[in-house]
């Protein structure tokens, strides 16, 4: 196993050695899906690191001795670990890998310092999803190879939030069992981001694809601090059903010198949908080939990249299994009846057209 | 609903005085009446504008009586629908408004729901042999009008006989009284045959969308209407005949470029006519010409729209520009088979996504009840409204052409002005006329054909109120549902709207007939003939399309039109076009001028004013 793998280099079957996350992004790229491209740092490079700074020895004594019902013992313990594994220093044959990496990707994007995004990328299934692996599990515009060294730490550290070892004693999950990789990602600077479910979350209907999206990064529609823009795409005949043009406040944007920042949206752009008819409808087809390729329900996470032509600027940055429709059991609608049935009860119905 | 919350009744609407004497244009049970006025006031009436957008030549009013009846005892007498009853006419003004009369008592309603599966559920797996009988049935009714002889003439003397042999039985005036009363009789029979089926085809179709919107909320209309239109149907076929013919011409330079001259179609075929090419092409159009062009120029309910073979210069025009795009290398028919195909595929991806096995069972169980029975809604409507109604004006000519020979009437158009009780009177005073001796008068029947000319007229100008009445709380007849589509938003935009001047309006809202938007120059056609002046790239502004405008849809960018629902046939050539549509916006024709810079969004059912055209 390497220290880190190309996006071009995975697979879904790479899950264990890159995480669900990194292994979805390879998966769709290799389906022909336009995902922005990066690599994944392994699991190995985190065993390796974490055991060569003498770290797991460490991290075990103090896990051993929390109090799982203290919040004030899962904190203190969590800072401590956290602070260790930020100190220790990268083995240079990992840093080695993942520079080399870098510099590969930026020369790719004709970038000198690509700026990227650095996600963890949990293995385990029964870990819990992103809101456990920890509140900073990805950094935006991370540039140069100093911060993304510094930012995959972070990540790798981002297992031992409070929360996520407080969830590991109580389901007795030992701590050596859980790995995880880091994906390192070029970022697309957004003109609109957001997020599309293959089917309809309100009510499960799977005839449809359901757009929310607003101006800039996708993280204030993520993160649900802007009312975003809503359509509603008939994903058979593609026609759009509903429309809702939201006000745009806020976006989330990089600003040379600042970084990422959230900046208000000017006053002649809020009222504007954030997507054109075209691009609606292409990121409806897209949506529907990654869930034909996976086979269930999909929650993805989309951009629409500046100054680029479309469709070439249109990309796909996360797409995970939807969870709450494909768990729910699956009652029958209409009642288990015949056309004949169905016939008499509309020939018994009427109409209430009164208000 | 608030008290306040109605519209005029009949009595109450402001008829302009230029209208006056319009009342006995029509029959007497066809007014409100303060006979009637108890149970009138209780029923909500809207103007008919799918079937009787303009004011109402009498005669034409014929069609109208007989559906009254015929729609109304199928569904309350042989289908019996439980809580529906029929639609009644009254006309105000020269203007026809509808009710869908509410429900019966509730004892009715449950002996009604005995006799309804009974009675229609078998129509469904028999649909094909009731089809095959229905066809040859309403052909030969058709047959039967045309054969129909009408004297030519009322002779001074009966031409010479052998008083030996042969006695005259009758006189060429009760020929004429015979002939009228048996078209009109076979023009109420082709009514009785027209509903024989059509009540069920809603009723499936009614029944199906609401399966495809319990599984699949928010389903649009048109994507119902796409899973469920036939594309092998008879309202096609004119236009298929259309291409085949150019075609034909294509193939013989000498015939192509005859038809591609700038002349009316009666100088063409006169050249068409000195050579072998164009004769051999003159015959393939005669033998198809009945019944594929017996497709009416308008809608196929008023005696002035004319149809393609009685207008030739109509399908001429159209082949002209067939045989230009051929010249250019382009595909001019439209593939029935690959749309077939999309159809079919598309109930696929639909029942792919259904997730239980159940569901999926109904799903196809229902699909497979409405396909059995949906052509007819598409297939009748050629037969009827357009080859049928043909032939009643072809028959009706003659009897006009005998008035105007005998100088009681000025022209042809003047006989469509008496309606179908009065022609009677008519045929009876020219009849006495001729056999009382020389020199004797008949009434004045020219004179009140004017005047009556002249209230029709007056009575275009006039913007009658879109309904009469207290709107109901539930309407239960499957008709009103579906074809007329009566919501509670319409009926509220009706409520707000009646204050409204034309030049005030910004919106209009119809259906969503056809995905899409676009914006683009309108251009408001009120007759086929103005289809010379349609530009390519404008949004088509129509009251209604039918098979003799298909060929234009190629050029256009849109269609909006102010009558037709899903169904109708400027919604389904736009689907195949992938034109946005709204259809059934009720007024666009009144409120859009050509030149004016439209939005038409095809996906919500809006059109939208966006740039008034300079004055």
């Amino acid at each position: 196993m390497s220290y880190v793998l190309g996006f071009e280099e995975i697979t879904k079957a790479s899950l264990p050695v890159v995480g669900g996350k990194n292994a979805s992004l390879g998966e769709m790229l290799s389906a022909g899906i336009r995902v922005p491209p990066g690599f994944a740092v392994t699991t190995r490079s985190y065993v390796e690191f974490i055991t060569e700074a003498g770290a797991g020895e460490e991290i075990s004594k103090i896990l051993a001795a929390v109090n799982p019902d203290d919040v004030t013992s899962l904190d203190d313990a969590s800072t401590q670990i956290r602070k260790l594994i930020d100190k220790a220093p990268m083995p240079p044959a990992i840093a080695n890998a993942i520079s080399e990496a870098y510099a590969l990707l930026s020369k790719k994007c004709q970038s000198k310092e690509l700026p990227v995004a650095v996600r963890s990328s949990a293995t385990a299934e029964d870990l819990p999803g992103a809101s456990f692996a920890g509140q900073q599990d990805t950094f935006l515009w991370v540039r140069g190879i100093e911060e993304v060294l510094e930012k995959t730490k972070s990540c790798m550290s981002s297992l031992f939030t409070a929360r996520a070892i407080s969830y590991r004693i109580k389901k007795g999950f030992p701590h050596e069992k859980v790995l995880i990789s880091v994906g390192v990602q070029k970022i697309v600077d957004a003109k609109a981001a957001g997020v599309m479910f293959t089917l309809n979350p309100l009510n499960g209907d799977p005839s449809k694809v359901v757009i929310e999206g607003s101006w800039g990064l996708g993280e204030t529609v993520v993160s649900g601090q802007v009312n975003p823009d809503k359509f509603v795409v008939d994903k058979i005949v593609f026609e759009i059903n509903e429309r809702i043009v939201s006000p745009k406040t806020i976006e989330c944007k990089y600003e040379a010198g600042k970084g990422v920042i959230h900046c208000d949206v000017p006053r002649a752009q809020q009222n504007i949908s954030c997507l054109e008819d075209k691009e609606i409808i292409a990121l409806v087809k897209v949506a529907k080939q990654i869930e034909d390729h996976y086979g269930c329900g999909q929650d993805i996470e989309w951009a629409i990249e500046k100054d680029k032509p479309f469709p070439s600027n249109i990309f796909i940055v996360q797409s995970r299994p939807e969870t709450v429709w494909s768990q729910k059991k699956k009652e029958p609608l209409l009642g288990k009846k015949t056309a004949y049935e169905l016939l008499m009860e509309k020939a018994l119905s009427q109409v209430k057209i009164s208000s | 609903m608030a008290k306040e919350k109605r519209f005029s009744y009949a009595r109450e609407v402001k008829i302009p005085k230029e209208l006056e004497g319009w009342e006995e244009m029509y029959p007497p049970h066809r007014l409100f009446s303060g006979e009637r006025q108890q149970w009138e006031d209780t029923q909500f009436w809207y103007q008919d504008k799918i079937h009787a957008p303009e004011p109402m030549p009498p005669l034409d009013e014929i069609f109208h009586q007989a559906w009254q009846i015929s729609l109304a005892q199928h569904t309350t007498r042989i289908f019996c629908i439980p809580p529906a009853q029929g639609i009644a006419q009254r006309m105000v003004g020269c203007y026809m408004y509808i009710c869908a009369i509410t429900p019966p008592p509730e004892a009715v309603i449950k002996e009604k729901a005995e006799l309804f599966p009974k009675r229609t559920f078998p129509v469904f797996g028999n649909y094909d042999r009731l089809w095959d009988q229905w066809l040859p049935k309403f052909q030969a009714l058709g047959r039967e009008l045309a054969a129909i002889k009408v004297p030519e003439e009322l002779p001074k003397y009966m031409p010479d006989f052998d008083s030996a042999t042969t006695l005259p039985s009758v006189s060429p005036a009760h020929e004429l009284l015979e002939a009228f009363n048996n078209s009109v009789n076979i023009m109420y029979r082709g009514w009785q045959y027209h509903f024989n089926l059509l009540n069920l085809t809603y009723l499936a179709y009614l029944m199906f969308a609401d399966v495809a919107r319990k599984l699949f909320p928010g389903i649009s209309e048109s994507a119902i209407g796409k899973m469920v239109a036939g594309a092998e149907v008879s309202m096609f076929r004119p236009e298929e005949e259309l291409c085949r013919l150019a075609r034909l011409a294509h193939a013989e330079p000498k015939v192509a470029n005859i038809l591609k001259t700038d002349r009316p179609a009666a100088s063409k075929i006169g050249s068409l006519r000195e050579i072998d090419a164009g004769r051999h092409w003159l015959e393939e159009l005669d033998r198809i010409k009945d019944p594929w062009f017996y497709v009416s120029c308008g809608s196929g309910w008023f005696h002035h729209e004319g149809a393609w073979y009685n207008k030739l210069d109509v399908p001429f025009g159209y082949i002209k520009s067939y045989v230009e795009r051929l010249d250019k290398g382009e595909k001019i028919e439209r593939s029935l088979s690959a749309i077939a195909e999309a159809r079919d595929a598309l109930v696929n991806e639909y029942k792919k996504l259904i997730k239980t096995d159940e569901d999926r069972k109904s799903f196809e169980d229902a699909y497979k009840n409405v396909r059995s029975i949906y052509r007819y809604a598409e297939d009748h409507l050629f037969w009827v409204e357009h080859w049928f109604h043909a032939i009643w004006w072809d028959k009706m000519r003659e009897f006009a052409k005998l008035f105007v020979k005998r100088g009681v009437l000025k022209d042809v158009g003047e006989f469509f002005m008496f309606n179908r009780l009065e022609v009677p009177y008519l045929i009876e005073d020219l009849a006495n006329s001729w056999a009382l001796g020389e020199n004797i008068p008949t009434l004045k029947w020219s004179e009140k054909a004017q005047k009556r000319k002249k209230i029709l007229e007056a009575a275009a100008k006039w913007n009658p109120p879109p309904a009469l009445g207290v709107p109901p709380e539930v309407v239960a007849e499957p008709f009103t549902v579906m074809l007329w589509g009566i919501t509670t938003d319409k009926v509220q935009d009706w409520l707000a709207g009646v204050a409204v001047r034309p030049e005030q309006v910004t919106e209009l809202k119809g259906f969503a007939s056809s995905a899409g938007v676009a914006e683009g120059k309108a251009r408001v056609l009120k007759l086929l003939e103005e289809i010379a002046t349609l530009q390519p790239g404008e949004i088509m502004v129509v009251g209604n399309t039918n098979p003799a405008w298909a060929p234009v849809f190629s050029k256009i960018k849109a269609c909006v039109t102010d009558i037709g629902g899903l169904t109708c046939h400027g919604a389904i050539v736009s689907r195949e076009y992938g034109l946005p549509a709204v259809t059934g916006t009720g007024t666009a024709t009144s409120v859009i001028k050509t030149g004016d810079i439209i939005k038409v969004d095809g996906d919500r059912g809006i059109v939208t004013i966006v740039k008034r055209a300079k004055s």
